[in-house]
């Protein structure tokens, strides 16, 4: 026989009205559940939206010119020798790829028919899908081949205005360096057709080294080196290393201020998210809070039966933040075991979405996985079990108080 | 323990406002209580018993006078100093027992000894022998409401003298108990008292309270009618 303290007198005080206790940690459970869902399909959704915009564009990280930013011309380079080499390396493991590209405005020409669009070079012995997304949305013919200095890969409403066909000629303009006009000679090898009218009706793929040599540039020169992060996150911390080691000639840029627009619009929604999370933290605390309060009043004339045989006020506020304190872990815990499943298998298997989306789904030409899945940052895991906790703590903390307040003679009657 | 009385009350008096008038619940009461006297106040509803009571146990505080208990001036006490006061000097048993339903009865009796800080083991030795001594050895593990009423009061009366109080201040007692529970629960009050020395201040309308007591004092107007001591 051992006897009362606070934690087991709190424990068994909040099995007094069992079915309320049952509601108050079935409000936390949902909430948590809620919102580890909630924020899981939000960091999965922009960690592809980011990733799926650094393979559209210039990497989770940028190298380029300090100027081609405001002026992206072909004048304004990178060279990829041992100074970058150097920096690249000193990220170790958190680069995943480092490639290079000429990005630029160029002019095609058949016998028939010209058309502007704009161009990116790049090296296909060391790109793919997973650096270059665009290449998911080849139509018609096969991707550049490593060595095929003479292809040209089109999108399918710009080779059709040209009027051409697979293994057809045609010539780029570009610009060089020197402000000369250059031309070049390519073939046909493939088609995109991504539904975006922009990159279908003047968007066209061109090997580096062909167009390396047609602008005069060196051999390690490029508009940019596109680098591929293991995590994306990270990429502010190893851009500001970046352009701090490769001083003023090279500027090291994030995603999200080479892509500012898409900053932005993750910006709103991670805004709007965390104004639901806020919501749902609000009605939880507000069940907790009721719960509680109501807990405390039915119970005042006990506390001053309490009060009166010398309990603190200070004892009795740490009893109701006991009782508190019990909801929060035992709310947690059961949070844990409910979410558990579902985020297992929304995270390995998911929801497939075909049948909503009515066949698949394309965002730029690149087509987007319709099976929907989850993978929440450890570190927002971390903090809604915290916001949880201290949302169900802070909801105790009132009522705690008012019951330290009794007032023993105005609640029991001694004579 | 000093010498003198274990409670002096010296023209106390305690007006409750309502509104705009001012209620006298008790008018210049002076009375003494001395160690091991077994007492009963008596009177007509709304002469002053609850009020001098809740005085008395610290519970409230006097509006002129002066309340000493074992030489302490209550109204010189703070709140901590007059919450320390009730755990270590005053014993309560209320009218409607008012245990702990999540408690047992070993719990309950042990809980003021508990809150002093009292160690384990000396509180399990107090504690267990004073169940015993109330007639509850065996059923020291039952809930308040797995007892019957006499029970609940015997658990009620180890409570409020498990920390050796100065004195304990007993709201009808035997209101909610039958005569012959009321019976036992007096006999044991009396044994307390004449065993152990300690201090009983009742306060009752029970005609078996006031057989028993050896001083009946009787308040009428929130002074002291008559003081009878046998």
């Amino acid at each position: 026989m051992s006897g009362p303290n606070v934690a087991t007198l709190a424990w068994r005080n909040l099995w007094r009205n069992r079915r309320r206790t049952l509601l108050t940690l079935g409000s936390i459970v949902f909430g948590v559940f809620l919102a580890v869902v909630f924020t899981a399909m939000q960091d999965r959704n922009w960690k592809d939206m980011i990733d799926l915009a650094a393979r559209l564009g210039g990497g989770h990280v940028s190298l380029q010119h300090p100027e081609y930013l405001d002026t992206p011309t072909l004048t304004r380079t990178v060279v990829r020798g041992e100074e970058i080499e150097a920096a690249l390396d000193g990220e170790g493991r958190r680069i995943a790829r480092a490639v290079d590209r000429i990005v630029g405005p160029t002019m095609l020409a058949t016998a028939g028919e010209n058309f502007s669009g704009a161009f990116i070079a790049f090296d296909p012995e060391a790109e793919d899908e997973t650096t270059l997304s665009i290449l998911e949305a080849l139509d018609e013919g096969s991707a550049l081949e490593p060595g095929d200095s003479d292809g040209v890969i089109l999108g399918h409403r710009l080779a059709s205005n040209l009027g051409m066909e697979l293994g057809d000629k045609v010539v780029y303009t570009l610009t060089d360096r020197n402000g000369e006009i250059v031309s070049g000679l390519a073939r046909l090898r493939g088609t995109l057709r991504t539904n975006a009218p922009t990159v279908d009706g003047g968007f066209c793929l061109l090997p580096i080294g062909t167009v390396r040599d047609l602008l005069g540039y060196g051999e390690d020169e490029a508009t940019m080196v596109a680098v591929f992060l293991e995590d994306q996150r990270r990429s502010g911390g190893v851009a500001g290393r970046l352009d701090r080691a490769l001083g003023e000639t090279v500027a090291a840029l994030p995603w999200n201020t080479s892509q500012p627009q898409l900053a932005a619009f993750i910006a709103l929604k991670v805004g709007g998210a965390v104004v639901m999370e806020i919501l749902i933290a609000v009605l939880v605390a507000a069940g907790i809070f009721n719960t509680m309060f109501v807990s405390v009043m039915e119970r005042l004339r006990e506390f001053g039966i309490m009060l009166a045989i010398g309990w603190s006020p200070r004892r009795l506020f740490r009893l109701i933040m006991m009782e508190s304190a019990w909801l929060a872990i035992l709310g947690l815990t059961g949070a844990f075991l409910i979410t558990l499943g579902p985020y297992v298998y929304l995270s390995s298997t998911g929801l497939d979405l075909t049948a909503v989306y009515g066949g698949t789904v394309e965002v730029a030409g690149v087509g987007l996985d319709p099976v929907l899945k989850v993978g929440i940052f450890p570190r927002n895991a971390v903090l809604i079990g915290l916001f949880a906790v201290v949302a169900t703590l802070a909801s105790g903390i009132y009522p705690a108080w008012r019951a330290g307040r009794v007032q023993p003679v105005d609640t029991i009657k001694v004579v | 323990m000093g010498e003198g009385p274990v409670i002096s009350l010296r023209d106390v008096s305690k007006v409750y406002r309502q509104g705009s008038v001012d209620i006298h619940a008790l008018r210049d009461l002076s009375m003494d209580v001395e160690a091991g006297e077994f007492t009963v106040i008596c009177g007509p509803s709304g002469s002053g018993k609850t009020t001098m009571l809740n005085l008395i146990g610290a519970l409230d505080a006097a509006t002129s006078g002066s309340i000493v208990l074992e030489g302490r001036e209550l109204g010189g006490l703070n709140k901590k100093e007059l919450s320390e006061l009730r755990r270590d000097r005053i014993g309560f048993v209320f009218q409607a027992y008012n245990l702990m339903p999540v408690l047992t009865a070993y719990e309950n009796a042990e809980m003021v000894l508990w809150v002093q800080g009292v160690d384990g083991p000396t509180r399990r030795e107090r504690v267990m022998g004073l169940l015993e001594q109330v007639g509850l050895k065996g059923l020291e593990d039952r809930r308040p409401s797995e007892l019957s009423g006499g029970q609940q009061q015997r658990v009620a009366i180890a409570r409020a003298i498990a920390s050796n109080p100065a004195v304990v201040l007993a709201d009808e007692p035997t209101a909610n108990v039958d005569s012959e529970t009321a019976e036992t629960l007096l006999g044991l009050m009396e044994e307390l008292n004449r065993e152990q020395g300690v201090t009983f201040l009742f306060s009752t309308h029970d005609p078996q309270v006031m057989e028993r007591a050896r001083r009946v004092v009787r308040l009428v107007d929130g002074n002291v009618a008559s003081d009878e001591r046998r």
